[in-house]
């Protein structure tokens, strides 16, 4: 076990601002983890917590068995060998290319080398004697990454890497910076607010909300098995299938349970268990799929769908395996 | 167990790091002469001071009140209609006005005071224009409390016009537009809404003038006006008693300190700032031919009266003095002068980076709020911080000299009271602020996170100060050290009290020569203070036309 929280909490404002409330996780080392949550959820509190930026008013966190953080202990930033990618790539505008990778490794004969072979992990040699602001932002961010690794970190911490990047770059950007991770074979956390971010780069995704931690899973299993409404709706809109829907569909639900779909999971034709009548009220194209308005007896929902509806009435099914449901 | 107490001190143990302790050693150092004025209150005031308290003390209070509502008064007129004449009309020559309206900044006010003193003497000036017209009989006599309060105003309005400039360029742009919008005539847009909403720029920047008005003692001295700072000088080389001196600082801290509290106050919940795109170019408004040429008047005249007035006086002064001029002696004391601000404006820098840096590194928040103590020195007046320091400097040379003899039978002089480490201390003390501001600025402006990335890269905090800190913050450093060095050059009260006989500055030359009434001779070393002055105004044109 890399990275261990227990029952990690901080505020700020004198406690009228609680940043990360009782939050308490396991990473393993090799992995590349996401942080996910909406701003203020205290995702980029608890990778400053981590980091050593910030110190808790409450619980424990242990690197590699040593505890590093507590009300009562602290490693200081600078002996903790965490590497920390900043939303700006904050390289020292001072310095080269090449010295701000060097920056962090410590004195040796091998020194150029690691600064070379880190040059060409992140695909920029020949750009060593370059000043960042010569730079783009892409190039950049993958700077910040070659310096961050360069010191060997038990683990690198990425605040949000392309967020101050435009669409295009930033594609192109996460999947550059992931590959070099999974090259290297660093363990990774990686802050974001963008659920499909998170989805593609990581083995395990920690999902925040208000300062707490709701599920700690695989992308597959969050997708399919969230742990809450929030969760479930933090990866892509969901219908809420009330009593009223459920009864036109013919399917009887527990007592107690709440019952949602994801968008795409109401098929525009009859072939699966659960059917019920439908009236299109409306189309519009999304780019690869279509949003269709349906009424159902008094209900309107709006689902996803590859083809466009050809008839105005229409049956429309749903399989029980799709079905998330909640204890109310 | 769990122990709350035991709990919170392991936490503060966790905090307290060296960046803490070097805090409260500086907050201590810096902070000594306020301490000193508040602890040797106990020892009860000097004999004379039951005779200040009933004949003086009122007259003081009397004086320095009615000097700062003077000139607050005039400061505004001066300095608020200048700002808006030049950010809102067009007219001939406002291009080059905006930027002479600050040079009086570059001219102390003790200089324009003795310069102003020969515009109106006999033979001086006026009294020929007077004369050749054959006008009026009797002398216009500015030599007393109505002339200094003018001639402090002249010197010190720039204070008012440039915090009001940068509002009205910079911050109120988006809401001139709205009122042009909404149909508004320009006097209502003006005493409706600018007014108004340039409160806090106004009190700022007259708060700068009162202070400096209680600072001041060359110009009171001169016109023979009795202020508090004349009287602190009275009581320690008149009565020769440090105590009355102190009791009379404590009366001034008193004052500043609710000068301080009501510039806090004033702000209250209210918002005055409005965020303004910062892309809005938006034309000036052209009056008519009557209306140019009163905006021209408007904004010259602070300039006339602030700038070229008393420099012209001083210019004459110089060309007539300067055959009799002894060079051999000037140069000296230029050395002197520009070598004692070069340390101590080093020194307040160094001083100030290292504030920078605790501030940055200390994760104790009472400690940084404490830390806050040592740039207080900018509204304490000169003689009050040089009583702050001569009093313990010499309760430490005498321990001193007493351990000495008493351990080693071993003689030693005075090591700190009279040299020029008292001298440099107290101006660290009085100017740091002014090394401190453009520091921190500049600070803010770098990204937390390449300080923060140099730790995590496993650099320590003292090594990325080195590395990362100071390289960036270099240009800045050069501009606070020529802000200090101009500051103390221009020092005359604390310098006065504080300085070894053997030092003579600038600054001194100029109030000797004035108070031996040579004051023809005091023009050359005037100038050249001025001169030195012109400098940092220049780069403060620059910032400030930049925003």
């Amino acid at each position: 076990m890399l990275l261990k929280a227990l029952n990690l909490s901080k505020s700020f404002q004198g406690g009228k601002v609680k940043a990360t409330q009782d939050v308490s996780f396991e990473l393993q080392s090799g992995n590349i983890y996401a942080f996910l949550g909406e701003s203020g959820s205290g995702k980029t509190t608890l990778a400053r917590l981590i980091a050593g930026l910030e110190r808790p008013d409450a619980g424990e966190l242990y690197l590699n068995e040593r505890l590093i953080s507590s009300p009562t202990t602290h490693l200081p930033v600078e002996k903790r060998a965490i590497g920390f990618v900043f939303q700006q790539a904050a390289l020292f505008p001072h310095l080269t290319v090449a010295e701000n990778i060097a920056y962090g490794i410590a004195r040796s004969r091998d020194k150029k080398d690691r600064v070379q072979e880190m040059l060409a992990l992140v695909n920029l040699e020949g750009y060593d004697k370059r000043y960042p602001h010569e730079l783009s932002g892409g190039q950049q961010q993958r700077v910040a990454l070659a310096r961050a690794m360069a010191p060997k970190p038990h683990l690198v911490l990425l605040d949000e890497p392309f967020s101050s990047l435009d669409t295009t770059l930033r594609y192109q950007v996460r999947t550059e910076l992931f590959q070099i991770l999974r090259k290297s074979g660093t363990c990774a956390i990686f802050i974001t607010h963008n659920a499909e971010d998170a989805m593609l780069v990581a083995d395990e995704i920690l999902v925040f909300k208000e300062g707490n931690l709701i599920q700690q899973s695989s992308p597959e299993t969050i997708y399919q098995r969230p742990a809450s409404v929030y969760v479930a709706s933090f990866f892509g809109p969901i219908i809420a299938m009330t009593d009223e829907l459920l009864h036109s569909f013919c399917y009887s639900g527990e007592e107690g349970v709440c019952y949602y779909l994801r968008d795409h999971n109401v098929c525009l034709t009859n072939e699966h268990e659960f059917k019920a009548k439908a009236v299109v009220e409306g189309v519009a194209i999304l780019g690869k799929d279509y949003l269709v308005s349906l009424r159902i007896d008094h209900s309107v929902i709006q689902v996803a769908s590859i083809t466009k509806p050809t008839k105005s009435e229409l049956t429309v099914s749903f399989s029980a395996a799709a079905l998330l449901s909640f204890k109310s | 167990m769990y122990r709350p107490g035991r709990h919170q001190l392991l936490k503060l143990k966790r905090d307290f790091n060296g960046w803490s302790a070097a805090s409260l050693l500086f907050t201590a150092v810096i902070g000594l002469p306020i301490l000193v004025i508040v602890y040797r209150l106990a020892d009860g005031p000097g004999s004379s001071w039951m005779h200040i308290t009933e004949y003086l003390l009122p007259g003081y209070v009397g004086n320095s009140l009615y000097l700062m509502c003077a000139c607050s008064v005039l400061t505004i007129c001066f300095g608020v209609s200048s700002a808006w004449l030049t950010v809102r009309y067009d007219f001939p020559g406002r291009g080059v006005l905006q930027l002479l309206l600050i040079l009086p900044l570059a001219v102390p006010s003790y200089i324009t005071a003795y310069a102003y003193a020969g515009v109106f003497d006999y033979g001086g000036f006026i009294q020929l224009v007077r004369a050749f017209f054959s006008v009026g009989a009797s002398r216009i006599d500015l030599m007393n409390i109505h002339g200094l309060a003018f001639i402090l105003s002249a010197s010190l309005y720039p204070y008012v016009y440039v915090a009001c400039r940068i509002y009205f360029a910079q911050r109120a742009q988006s809401l001139i537009d709205a009122s042009a919008v909404l149909g508004g005539g320009e006097r209502s847009l003006f005493f409706r809404l600018m007014l108004p909403l340039a409160r806090p720029a106004i009190v700022g920047g007259v708060i700068l003038v009162l202070m400096e008005v209680l600072n001041d003692y060359g110009a009171a001295k001169y016109f023979g006006v009795n202020t508090f700072t004349t009287g602190i000088f009275k009581a320690w080389f008149g009565y020769r008693e440090p105590e009355t001196a102190l009791y009379l600082s404590a009366v001034m801290l008193l004052i500043i300190f609710l000068l301080i509290i009501l510039e806090q106050k004033q702000r209250g919940k209210k918002r005055f700032t409005v965020e303004s795109p910062a892309n809005i170019k938006s034309s000036k408004l052209s009056p008519g031919k009557g209306g140019k040429l009163v905006a021209f008047a408007c904004v010259f005249i602070p300039v006339l009266l602030g700038f070229f007035i008393p420099v012209s006086q001083l210019i004459y002064w110089a060309v007539l003095t300067f055959s009799s001029l002894s060079w051999n002696h000037l140069i000296s004391v230029i050395g002197t002068s520009l070598g004692v601000a070069c340390i101590a404006a080093l020194f307040g820098v160094l001083v100030a980076f290292l504030l920078v840096v605790i501030k940055q590194f200390s994760h104790l928040n009472w400690v940084k709020q404490l830390a806050k103590v040592s740039i207080l020195g900018y509204a304490i007046p000169g003689a009050v911080i040089a009583v702050g320091v001569y009093v313990p400097s010499l309760f430490i040379d005498k321990w001193m000299m007493r351990q000495m003899t008493e351990q080693y039978s071993y003689q030693i002089g005075l090591v700190l009271t009279g040299t020029v480490a008292a001298l440099v201390y107290a101006y660290v003390v009085r100017f740091l602020a002014v090394a401190y501001n453009p520091l921190v600025a500049s600070k803010e402006k770098i990204l937390d996170g390449l300080l923060e990335s140099s730790q995590s890269l496993g650099v320590s905090t003292f090594r990325t100060s080195l590395k990362v800190l100071f390289p960036l913050l270099k240009p800045a450093m050069i501009g606070a050290f020529l802000l200090v060095f101009i500051d103390v050059m221009k020092e005359l009260p604390l310098t006065l009290i504080l300085k070894p006989y053997y030092v003579q500055t600038l600054a001194i030359e100029a109030y000797q020569y004035a108070s031996d009434e040579r004051i023809m001779e005091s023009a050359m070393p005037a100038l050249l203070i001025v001169i030195v002055g012109l400098i940092p105004v220049f780069f403060l044109n620059r910032l400030m036309l930049k925003s």
